[in-house]
């Protein structure tokens, strides 16, 4: 459960443990948001495990919120971003009560609906175990629901030292990715430090005033950072983690030249298995290695095979087939292994590009295109064509005014660096990219 | 609309622009009877495909029309519209004007 983490909040009782629009708070006063929490839940007189949607955005109410709720053994489900979005995923999990938090306050809405009989709530009722509810986009566009024993995910943090390394929280409160982010600062004491919005101005701002030392991002995010000319404030950093998607060479080698004094270390997660720290063989490399001895892997014709202590028990509202019956969880990531035991993520197995019979990965030329003068970021993708079968599409956000030079220079670069198949044959300016593999980002919008 | 001859200084222009990207110089001459695609022709087929696309881009910028060059009609033709660059030109009239 959650008690030991409540326990460490309060050793660190003087340090600050959020900064953002409601000011600094400190682990101390996050500690009194949790009584408060506490005492509010109690007065629900729940005599059975609940469920619960807590909408809200990263700060020390939330936070608190989630930890007591994860306590007293309820089922949880972190709701932020667009509120449109909320009614529907509330009733997927048979929410009860609804807790509103906002800033340093909240609400306690209750909801009528019946409990949930859904097998995967009572597994976790038979092991008295907590339960945490994390939606990700289907391909079909309905959300599904993810549920996982909460106590054991927080469990997975306990082995983290203190830290007086400040962290960015870039993703959000409803996001694997940005719930990683809190429980590592939580649990090694340390300061969260949460923008105004995910705009690139924002987030440099930030990181200059609360000297952010960890910045978890994605390449998409990061090439916005560089491309925003702010780097300047972000001298702080000393420690850059990117995930999500695949890292192209070109932006590692302009991140490691933009930030010479800080680490660049790649993670890599699903919402299904959790966020898994990964080394590289060497600096510089876009291959990683797994370093989690709660995490296995294999590969199984070229897709990414996981399985993780933390893995999520099943989703409530969707087929569970790339679960194996021995709990395996088929990622849908195809990778190339390198030696020793390292890998490197290619991209989505449904991205696969087929030209004329001859494949190819969207990664793998958006790499090439990212490193032409006068392209701010792209995004490659197949269309049907009916001499080829599909063609390779490169949509370009543009820095440069000469569109037919620019054009011209992406697909001599391609030509030169990639088999003939892969160059792009049609070549599109638009004002900004988004798709299937960047939507973690950029589905959330700006607060 | 289009001329035929408009769509062809089109054809040539685009040709000529692609020869210079692929180091093709022969491209840059080409006249009505050049061929494009098929035996003894000047482009591979990815080639074709980067030549329809930039013509369908310039077509889009003469006409405020979006058209597509290839689709199964013109595959299905007994006379390949992709075989020289006049047959396209022509092509390239039929399909504006539909």
């Amino acid at each position: 459960m959650s008690s030991w983490l409540l326990d460490r909040i309060l050793g660190f009782a003087a340090k600050p443990a959020f900064a953002g629009e409601s000011g600094v708070v400190t682990y101390g006063e996050l500690h009194a948001l949790v009584v408060k929490a506490r005492a509010a839940l109690a007065q629900l007189r729940l005599d059975r495990p609940t469920a619960f949607g807590l909408v809200g955005e990263h700060g020390p109410a939330s936070t608190a919120w989630l930890l007591v709720l994860a306590e007293a053994g309820h089922y949880v489900a972190p709701l932020s971003g667009n509120p449109a979005e909320h009614p529907a995923k509330l009733a997927v999990i048979h929410a009860q009560w609804v807790v509103v938090v906002e800033g340093l306050e909240w609400k306690l809405l209750p909801r009528v609906d019946e409990p949930s009989n859904h097998p995967l709530f009572a597994q976790l009722r038979e092991q008295g175990a907590p339960g945490l509810i994390l939606f990700s986009s289907g391909t079909s566009g309905v959300p599904k629901a993810m549920v996982q024993d909460f106590g054991k995910l927080l469990a997975s943090y306990a082995s983290r030292r203190a830290s007086d390394l400040s962290m960015l929280a870039l993703l959000g409160f409803d996001h694997i990715g940005g719930l990683n982010t809190l429980f590592n600062t939580l649990a090694g004491g340390a300061l969260l430090a949460v923008p105004a919005s995910r705009a690139p101005a924002d987030v440099a701002a930030t990181i200059a005033r609360h000297r952010v030392a960890i910045l978890p991002a994605s390449p998409t995010f990061l090439n916005l950072l560089l491309a925003a000319g702010v780097t300047a404030k972000l001298a702080s950093l000393r420690v850059i983690t990117y995930g999500a998607e695949p890292m192209p060479e070109a932006l590692l080698a302009r991140l490691k030249a933009t930030f010479p004094r800080a680490r660049l270390i790649q993670t890599f997660g699903t919402s299904e298995t959790g966020i898994t720290r990964t080394e590289s063989p060497e600096a510089g490399s876009t291959f990683l290695r797994f370093e989690d001895p709660n995490l296995e892997w294999k590969v199984i014709d070229d897709e990414l095979w996981l399985r993780s202590r933390t893995q999520i028990a099943g989703y409530l509202n969707a087929s569970n087939e790339r679960f194996t019956a021995d709990g395996w969880f088929r990622t849908g990531d195809k990778v190339e292994q390198g030696p020793d035991g390292t890998l490197r993520i290619l991209g989505r197995m449904g991205e696969m590009i087929n030209v004329g019979g001859e494949k190819l990965m969207p990664a793998e030329v958006e790499a090439v295109v990212l490193g032409v003068a006068g392209v701010a970021d792209c995004r490659v993708r197949g269309e049907p064509h009916a001499l080829t079968g599909q063609t390779v599409v490169v949509d370009v956000v543009s820095t440069q005014a000469d569109q037919e030079a620019l054009r011209s220079g992406i697909r001599t670069a391609c030509r030169e660096r990639l088999a003939r198949h892969k160059v792009p044959t049609r070549v599109t300016f638009v004002p900004s990219v988004s798709g299937e593999r960047l939507k973690k980002l950029r589905s959330e919008p700006a607060r | 609309m289009l001329t035929r001859e408009q769509a062809l200084a089109l054809v040539l222009r685009r040709l000529a622009l692609l020869g210079k990207e692929l180091g093709k110089p022969a491209l840059e001459q080409a006249d009505e009877q050049t061929r494009l695609f098929g035996e003894a022709a000047a482009l591979d087929s990815i080639g074709l495909v980067t030549l329809i696309a930039d013509l369908e881009e310039d077509i889009r910028v003469a006409t405020g029309k979006t058209v597509f060059l290839a689709d199964e009609k013109a595959m299905s033709r007994l006379t390949s519209p992709f075989r020289r660059t006049g047959l396209l030109a022509e092509y390239v009239v039929e399909i504006v004007g539909r």
